[in-house]
């Protein structure tokens, strides 16, 4: 286990650590009800309207995830709004929204010479320079989200499993909506720094989606979730750090955490289909 | 006593176009009717008005005497079992319990009086031995008494069943009217839409024919007449195939 130690002997690689420890967990449990309330495109969408926030932020000089917050949260009312007023459909809704608050991003970026670096953190996440200022936020952030969804989970899930239902029991539907697309955002955000908003997707969606075939309950999907979400980013890191000190070749951490991921959600899936082809030879 | 339901002249209209009208009847505790209709009558819309989930557009409903949403509560729903989504994560049992929601509120856990409330009712429809399973790898027939074992566990006083037979076998068949004959006799209302005449007749005292508007209320007896399934589902209403009579119109009528 020398390797395991040696690759967070640094400071910096134990700051990384525990952010990547803090948003794979979060982002694990949120998976869950992204995947039970199929909101992957709608995060998505959170993961290019925080854009504008980030640049306005950039240009203030001020820490970009309270503009990302800003920008994200502003996005998500006007998409609850739009899909609560049926005015359009939910997709197209997501689509308006996100191209508007990106163009904005653009022509803030485009105004400014200065964006290079935080363009990059922002679509990539710099995880290794990450300080404890953004640890606590990402804390912060994210365990707003995980009480949040915690506090509504009987309620999230009847919503998604039978809407209808949760309507006629005179549940405030939209409300429930509100408050599970506000954590999403919460999540996004969180992540930023991490894994930058290209790859956040993918700890929205992954952890969940490969738990679910197993599973019988929603709260066993989150738990599931976190670990998938936590062991990644610990197995993530320390391939890159690895690969960097002893093969001298660099990896992107927030990529490669995100392949683990992948890795896991590939073996999982196999081992789901495999487990289906025994049950067929075996009943027939 | 007071009615479980009163519909008084009442109309539900989409984006200004009526899609229900005319509608009064009386349902008292322990009634049972039957909405029979063509695809596309209303029934399911009157389903929703009853819960108080559309607006009317004119005329009243009374559900124990209150508005519907004051009232929602007092109503369970049962919706159509295919519906749902089979890879959802989510226990036999903890569908069942969901009916006690409205009971538990919002913040508490559920107690042991709503665990044993849902595993009861979960005995009524015959599938306990199914409570760990994962609801998606039911049939759709034992997903459909999964639903009415939800509603029965509500304990409410008005029963609404949308499509409750649709593509069920024989022993959720038998199981349903029994269920409902049950409930009936604690003096619960039922209200289901249903396009299959025999089961109506088998699990109702009373039907209400609709096709956008009212064309009949009253005992099913009496309201399943030739004119009035004419009027109801349009010109050739049903076909005899061998010595069976099958409605044969799915569609709205274009009368």
């Amino acid at each position: 286990m020398a390797w395991l130690t040696e690759s967070f002997s640094l400071p910096f690689m134990q700051r990384a650590l525990v952010i990547a420890l803090i948003v794979g967990a979060v982002g694990g449990v949120l998976s869950a009800y992204v995947v039970i309330r199929r909101l992957a495109f709608f995060a998505d969408t959170l993961t290019h309207t925080v854009f504008p926030g980030v640049a306005i932020a950039s240009v203030l000089v001020q820490p970009l995830w309270i503009g990302a917050l800003i920008a994200g949260l502003a996005s998500t009312l006007a998409f609850t709004f739009l899909s609560r007023q049926r005015l359009v459909e939910d997709n197209a809704a997501m689509a308006v929204i996100l191209t508007t608050f990106f163009a904005v991003g653009v022509m803030v970026v485009s105004r400014v010479t200065t964006f290079t670096n935080d363009l990059i953190t922002l679509l990539f996440g710099q995880i290794l320079t990450v300080d404890r200022g953004d640890i606590m936020a990402s804390a912060l952030l994210g365990g707003c989200a995980v009480l949040l969804t915690s506090v509504l989970h009987r309620e999230l899930v009847a919503r998604a499993f039978d809407p209808e239902g949760s309507a006629a029991a005179g549940r405030p539907v939209w409300a429930l909506d509100l408050a599970l697309n506000v954590a999403v955002t919460l999540v996004v955000v969180a992540a930023l720094r991490a894994v930058g908003t290209v790859l956040v997707l993918a700890l929205l969606v992954t952890p969940a989606a490969t738990i679910r075939p197993w599973v019988r309950g929603v709260v066993p999907m989150a738990i599931g979730g976190a670990l998938v979400g936590m062991s990644s980013g610990v197995i993530g890191l320390v391939i890159a750090y690895q690969a960097s000190v002893e093969r001298d070749v660099r990896l992107a951490p927030g990529a490669t955490i995100v392949l683990v991921m992948t890795t896991v959600f590939a073996l999982g899936s196999l081992a789901v289909w495999a487990r289906r082809s025994i049950r067929h030879r075996v009943s027939t | 006593m007071l009615p479980a339901l009163v519909l008084d002249d009442m109309s539900v209209s989409f984006d200004g176009a009526l899609a229900l009208q005319h509608v009064s009847g009386i349902v008292a505790a322990g009634d049972s009717v039957a909405l029979i209709g063509p695809n596309g009558a209303g029934k399911s819309t009157l389903l929703r008005a009853i819960l108080g989930l559309v607006p009317l557009a004119a005329g009243s409903i009374e559900v124990l005497g209150q508005a519907p949403k004051a009232a929602r509560r007092q109503v369970a729903y049962v919706p159509q079992a295919d519906t749902f989504d089979p890879q959802f994560p989510i226990s036999v049992i903890d569908v069942v319990t969901m009916g006690r929601a409205p009971i538990i509120g919002w913040w508490r856990r559920p107690r042991s009086v709503d665990r044993r409330a849902a595993a009861a009712a979960l005995e009524r429809v015959g599938l306990s031995e199914r409570s760990r399973d994962r609801f998606g790898t039911l049939s759709g027939g034992q997903r459909q008494r999964v639903l009415l074992a939800r509603a029965i566990c509500q304990e409410a006083r008005l029963l609404l069943l949308d499509e409750p037979f649709n593509g069920v076998d024989a022993v959720t068949q038998t199981t349903l009217i029994d269920v409902l004959d049950e409930l009936r006799a604690n003096g619960v209302a039922v209200v289901m839409a249903t396009h299959d005449l025999a089961v109506a007749h088998l699990a109702c005292g009373d039907a209400c024919l609709l096709n956008r508007d009212q064309i009949a209320f009253g005992p099913i007896d009496e309201v399943l007449n030739s004119r009035h399934l004419r009027a109801t589902y349009g010109d050739r209403p049903w076909v005899h195939v061998g010595d069976q009579v099958i409605l044969a119109n799915a569609a709205p009528s274009t009368r």
